[in-house]
Order: structure tokens, then C-alpha cells, then sequence
């Protein structure tokens, strides 16, 4: 059996979702496969998105008139970073006004809400979201992309969007990505802590409808590219860690992520924060982290990648980035969709122009920033030496013992001068092309 | 020939959690799918439609807006349409209401030969609609069939599963016939059936549309009241294996023998 129907959506994330969005607002008839049992089901985030830059691409959902009705766990005001030593850690907590009014910043939120929410939205543009059901193949005609099989069925469109996730099986299918390495993607594994929201609100000062985000890295990764993440929600936190592929597999066999998440969990800055707290979700998902260098072509003839499958993820080092990117790509690319029929040609070079303004945008702008970013970030010295350092010399700074004290100058010299100085210097540089 | 298979719409339970004290049900925010009997009652009536021609299946059901989106589902699988009564009232009804609106609604539609329902549905599961909504259009009815067959033009034989043993009954249509489970295996819709679904046509009715007061469905026209709806207390015996990993293994098997469930 064949159908056909203007475009083919493979995946209900927030690429997917978001290009369904605007291509049913335009009258198109839009069906977005879904393998999980409802959008959101199969997808992980830490917990933030970050609103500013996706605002102009979703005006009536975003804009000030509509977004109480957003299904957000809480609007983040308050930042916390923390440097972990092995047995001492250094936390640097930032607050402003700006944060918490006018139009929102950043906010935290649980995609199988998220995501469900913006499913039911699009659905009622008039888009068709059909889940449980996994693409198996794309269809080809004359060598190019003309629809999708799902379980022996073909569905026919004009033109195919891949928003399929981070490990994307219809970029490989399409050869618009030659080779998955493992240095390209990060592990995110995630647990959700249940908590009553008084308690939520009390551990971590935040008010009802506002939440608390905190970011961890050094020793809790045993020197390997990543750090840990806690996102408070409205009655539960989100808690999890990130590590880098390629540092994990040079790690070797010995290495086990949920020992190091339990590790996490028992260290004395987390463990008073979730005590109590019942486990109710625990998630594992791959998490692009290359660098635009590495970015796959985005477009052939009648077929697109956005979000995740596109590699559109950022780690900056002090924020990490990817459902924006993902909304934003999906609206793009849903014009670029728009433009394209209008020229009636779904070839690749027609639909180049979404590559065109993807580099214009946000997008890929800030991919293009910090390009340097993935390979800086793959120096143990993060993880280890620097955060170490840093206690050390606080713990100096802090304690008093029996013998006279020492003067302010000596104690920070005493420290400064046991520093490596030449690899030290080098990351110094290297700070500089970040 | 017209068949009528009344399908609840249902939260999904496999997506049901519990609140910290484990038996509170947080039913807010699931989403809504057709109970998973009707779907065995759906699936004969595509088999009868398939098997001979000039069979016209009606999917019925009655809720909220969001029904719309969940009968899609039905009309994939293979109903021709469907038939929604969408009412704010229909919110707080029970069995008694919803039988009354489900036969308007049959009574509406007309000329009906078969009704085919769960034999209870997924969430309260009081098996009461088959035989309400019989005694309320005055036929025969057939609960807990597990085998149908048309004999002849107007006439049914069914096989009944009385728990030991089997009953096998006939009856002339038109008459509504609950089934179970064993009756057949749901199919999975393909998924240009599920495109094609959004194109049949649905026909929906409010209370006043089909001549019913919201209060013959609601308000003191409710004959039953929940007092509570919890799930049961469970008694976890909480024995913790201590000692080595083989004297724990040992301790595992000791156990699992002493409650049975090991031979």
C-alpha cells in the first residue's frame, strides 16, 4: 500500500515538532512518525531551555500573550557552578534580577510533558503525529528521496525531514553522514528525584514557578570530558552526568557510568539536596557534542536534517545547548520547505538554502563560536588539576591550625608556584581561541 | 448490514503513576486511548465486514473534544465512521448515563443489526453497558463471547465463556454482544490506514442533538457514588539477603522455595 502526503516527518522531538508547527500552520499536509509511544517518550534533556533565541521563531508560542501556558517546570533564576575536587569542592552562585523578570529567560522542563504539550499543539494545527511506529527505510526515486517505509508500508512526500535524534538512521541511509565516532557524541544519564515542592522550594531557595539550575565538573568524572548537571523541576530534581564518548571507550573496560552516577549522588554537595527522594525515572541518551568541523552536509535531494540528527548540539563548557537549536532548526527548515514548493524543486540545491540560513541564523553562528570548544574541553587538567588547584587553595585560605597563620600573599604564593606552570600556560592560550 | 461497536475512550493505564504514597493514581496529564477490549469487538466487526459484503462499521463513542484524535485509531483499524457524542456533561455521568446516551446515540443512527462492546473497559471495568444498553433498546443480549458467527440473514450463534465451560447460544439481530479477549488478536493498523483515517468521516452529536437532558445523565440522575479510588495496599515483606554473593544466592533460592515459587 502507498500514500501520499506533502511531507514526511521522521520524529515527534522538538526539530520535528517545531518544523510541523509551521509547515501546518501553512496548509501542508504533514505526517511526523514517531517511534516512542507518544512525543517526548524517547527523548532526555539535563533540563533547560533556553528561550531568548527561539522566541522570534515561535511568536505566538513563546511571545509574552502565550507562554503561561507552557508546560515549564520553572523559570531558572539562580545559576550555581561547582568545581569538584576529590574531597572538597568550590561552588560559585550567580543571581540576578534580570533572570527573573520580563520576558524569560531560561526555563527547565521534563520532555515527556514538554514535548506531548507541542505534539498536542501541532495536532491541532491540523499535522498528523502518528506514534509507535519506527521508519524503517527511506524510499528512493531516481536517486532521490521520495518518502519513507514503515513496516512493509510506503508513505510518499515531496520532501522528508530527518529529525530522528542524535544517532540518526535516516542520515546514515542517505549518506549524508559517513562515520558515527564515538569522540563526536557524549553519554547523558539522567535520573529524576522525586520531591514534594516545599521541599524542592526550601533546599534549593527558589520561590513556587522558579527553579534552580547547578552544574558540576572536576574529579566527578575521574578526568573524563563531561560533569553533572541538576535541574530542579516543580516537585522533583533532575539529576544526572555527562561524559564524553571518546574519553569513556580510551577509559576501558574497567569503567562503569552508574558507579560514577552513584558516586555523584553520595557526595556530600548533592547528597543533602535529593535525601529523601524517590528515583521515578531513570534515562540513558547519546548527546551530539562535535564541533561544527565535523557537521554532516544537511541537505540532498528531498531530504533535510535538523535538531540532534543534524548534530546541532553545543557544549560552551559553562552552558550546554540543544533543544533550542533543535526548535530553531525546525522552524527554519520549515521555511526553507515553504520556499522550496513554492519553486516546486526538492532538490538538494534548492534546498540548500537552509544550510544558508542555518549559517545565518543563531544556529550555526554559535556552533561556529565556539568551534574550539569540543577539543578544549577534552583536557583532563579540567577535571582534575584546576579544580583541585582552586580547593586547595581555598582550603588554605579557610584554615586555621595550630601553627600561626601565615600571611594572605604567602598562602596563595605557596600555591600559585606549585602550579605546572608551562601546561598551565598552555591552557591559557588556548582559552584565548575559545 | 450495520454494526455498531461502542469504544470507550481511556486513559492509558501503562502510563499510570502513583503519588509518593504509592497508591494514589495521578490521572492529569495521560493521555487518552481506546480501551483495549472494544478494540477485540472492533477488530470481529472488520473480520464480519471482510468476510462478506455490504457490511458498514460504525465506531460509537461518547467524551471530550479529545476524542476526535482518539478515534482515529478505530477508523484505521477499519471502521467506515465514526460516531461521537461530545458533551462537557458527559464528564461526570456513569454506567447508567453513558447507556443512555450510547443507546441514543444507536437510536440515532438506525437501523442497526449488531452492537458489539467489551466485556468491560479498561479502567472501571463494571461490565455493566452490554446489558444496560440492550435492556435500554429492548434487544437480546450476549455477554462474554469468545467465538461469532453469523447464521443465516438475521440470526447470531455465539460462544459464551462461562468461566468452566462454554455456552453456545444464537439469537436474532438485531442484539448487542459484549466479547473478551480470547475472541481474536487486535491487528496493528498499517500506517497508510492511519493517514487514510483522518479522511473518513466522523459525525458527532451533542446531548441535545441526540433529545437528552444533561440531567438524565448527570447530577441526581447518578446512581453511583466513588468513595475512593486508591490502589490496593501492598504488604512487602522487605527481607534483605546479607552474607556473601553466593551465600545470597543460597538465601534467594531458600526463599523463593519457601514461598512457592520455586518447586
Amino acid at each position: 500500500m502507498s500514500e501520499k502526503v506533502d511531507v514526511v516527518i521522521v520524529g515527534a522531538g522538538l526539530a520535528g515538532l517545531g518544523a510541523a508547527y509551521h509547515l501546518a500552520e501553512a496548509g501542508l499536509e504533514v505526517l511526523v512518525v514517531e517511534r516512542g509511544d507518544y512525543p517526548g517518550s524517547k527523548n532526555v534533556t539535563g533540563g533547560r531551555l533556553y528561550l531568548n533565541p527561539v522566541r522570534p521563531y515561535f511568536p505566538d508560542l513563546l511571545g509574552d500573550e502565550r507562554i503561561g501556558e507552557v508546560p515549564f517546570e520553572g523559570r531558572v533564576v539562580k545559576e550555581r557552578l561547582t568545581m569538584v575536587a576529590e574531597d572538597a569542592s568550590t561552588t560559585v552562585e550567580f543571581q540576578s534580577s534580570r533572570m527573573g523578570e520580563g520576558p524569560m529567560h531560561s526555563a527547565t522542563l521534563l520532555r515527556g510533558v514538554f514535548d506531548r504539550w507541542l505534539g498536542d499543539v501541532v495536532s491541532e494545527r491540523g499535522a498528523m503525529i502518528v506514534p509507535g511506529y519506527k521508519v524503517d527505510d527511506l524510499v528512493w526515486n531516481e536517486g532521490k528521496v521520495a518518502g519513507i517505509l514503515s513496516a512493509g508500508d510506503e508513505v510518499l512526500a515531496d520532501v522528508v525531514l530527518a529529525a530522528d535524534g542524535a544517532l540518526s538512521f535516516i542520515a546514515e541511509r542517505a549518506v549524508l553522514r559517513h562515520r558515527l565516532e564515538p569522540k563526536h557524541f557524549a553519554m547523558g544519564i539522567k535520573e529524576l528525584i522525586e520531591l514534594p515542592p516545599d521541599r524542592v522550594q526550601e533546599r534549593f531557595g527558589v520561590q513556587p514557578g522558579q527553579s534552580a539550575s547547578h552544574l558540576f565538573f572536576g574529579s566527578l568524572t575521574q578526568g573524563m570530558l563531561g560533569g553533572g548537571f541538576l535541574y530542579t523541576n516543580r516537585e522533583s530534581v533532575s539529576l544526572g552526568l555527562v561524559l564524553g564518548m571518546g574519553a569513556m571507550l580510551d577509559k576501558g573496560d574497567v569503567f562503569q557510568a552508574h558507579e560514577l552516577m552513584d558516586a555523584f549522588k553520595a557526595r556530600p554537595e548533592i547528597q543533602p539536596l535529593i535525601a529523601g527522594g524517590r528515583v521515578v525515572e531513570y534515562s540513558a541518551h547519546a548527546i551530539p557534542e562535535s564541533s561544527v568541523n565535523d557537521m554532516p552536509r544537511l541537505v540532498c535531494d528531498g531530504m533535510l536534517l535538523a535538531g540532534d540528527a543534524a548534530g546541532l548540539g553545543l557544549n560552551m563548557g559553562i552552558t550546554v545547548r540543544g533543544m533550542d537549536f533543535a526548535l530553531a532548526s525546525g522552524a527554519i527548515a520549515a521555511k526553507s520547505i515553504l520556499e522550496a514548493r513554492e519553486d516546486g524543486d526538492f532538490s538538494a540545491q534548492s534546498l540548500a538554502r537552509y544550510e544558508v540560513a542555518l549559517r545565518d541564523s543563531f544556529v550555526l553562528r554559535d556552533h561556529r563560536t565556539f568551534a574550539a570548544m569540543p577539543s578544549f574541553l577534552e583536557n583532563p587538567r579540567l577535571y582534575t588539576l584546576y579544580p583541585e588547584w582552586v580547593s586547595g587553595l581555598l582550603g588554605d585560605v579557610f584554615w586555621i591550625g595550630k601553627s600561626p597563620k601565615e600571611s594572605l600573599w604567602r598562602t596563595i604564593w605557596n600555591r600559585v608556584r606549585r602550579l605546572p606552570w608551562i601546561s598551565a600556560l598552555r591552557d591559557a592560550l588556548k582559552v584565548r581561541r575559545l | 448490514m450495520k454494526i455498531v461497536v461502542c469504544m470507550k475512550q481511556v486513559v492509558d493505564l501503562a502510563q499510570l503513576r502513583f503519588k509518593s504514597d504509592g497508591r494514589t493514581p495521578v490521572l492529569e496529564g495521560l493521555p487518552m486511548i481506546l480501551s483495549a477490549f472494544e478494540k477485540h469487538a472492533l477488530e470481529e466487526a472488520v473480520r464480519i465486514k471482510e468476510a462478506q459484503a455490504d457490511v458498514h462499521v460504525i465506531a460509537l463513542s461518547a467524551g471530550s473534544t479529545k476524542l476526535k484524535e482518539t478515534i482515529k485509531e478505530a477508523l484505521a483499524i477499519g471502521a467506515d465512521e465514526a460516531a461521537l457524542v461530545i458533551d462537557p456533561a458527559i464528564k461526570d455521568t456513569d454506567v447508567s448515563g453513558s447507556s443512555r446516551l450510547l443507546a441514543g446515540a444507536i437510536e440515532a443512527i438506525g437501523e442497526v443489526d449488531l452492537v458489539l462492546t467489551g466485556e468491560g473497559s479498561d479502567d472501571e471495568y463494571s461490565g455493566q453497558i452490554p446489558s444496560r444498553v440492550a435492556a435500554r433498546l429492548g434487544w437480546p443480549q450476549i455477554t462474554t463471547v469468545r467465538e461469532l458467527a453469523l447464521a443465516g440473514e438475521k440470526r447470531l450463534r455465539a460462544v459464551r465463556d462461562m468461566e468452566n465451560s462454554l455456552e453456545v447460544v444464537e439469537c436474532d439481530l438485531p442484539a448487542v454482544v459484549s466479547v473478551t479477549s480470547e475472541l481474536n488478536t487486535p491487528r496493528l493498523p498499517p500506517l497508510t490506514a492511519i493517514l487514510k483515517a483522518g479522511r473518513k468521516p466522523t459525525q458527532e452529536w451533542t446531548l441535545t442533538e441526540l433529545g437528552i437532558n444533561a440531567d438524565e445523565i448527570g447530577g441526581k440522575a447518578i446512581q453511583i457514588e466513588v468513595l475512593s479510588n486508591l490502589a490496593p495496599e501492598q504488604e512487602r515483606k522487605n527481607e534483605m539477603l546479607e552474607g556473601t554473593l553466593e551465600e545470597q544466592i543460597d538465601a534467594l533460592l531458600r526463599a523463593l522455595e519457601h514461598e512457592g515459587v520455586l518447586a
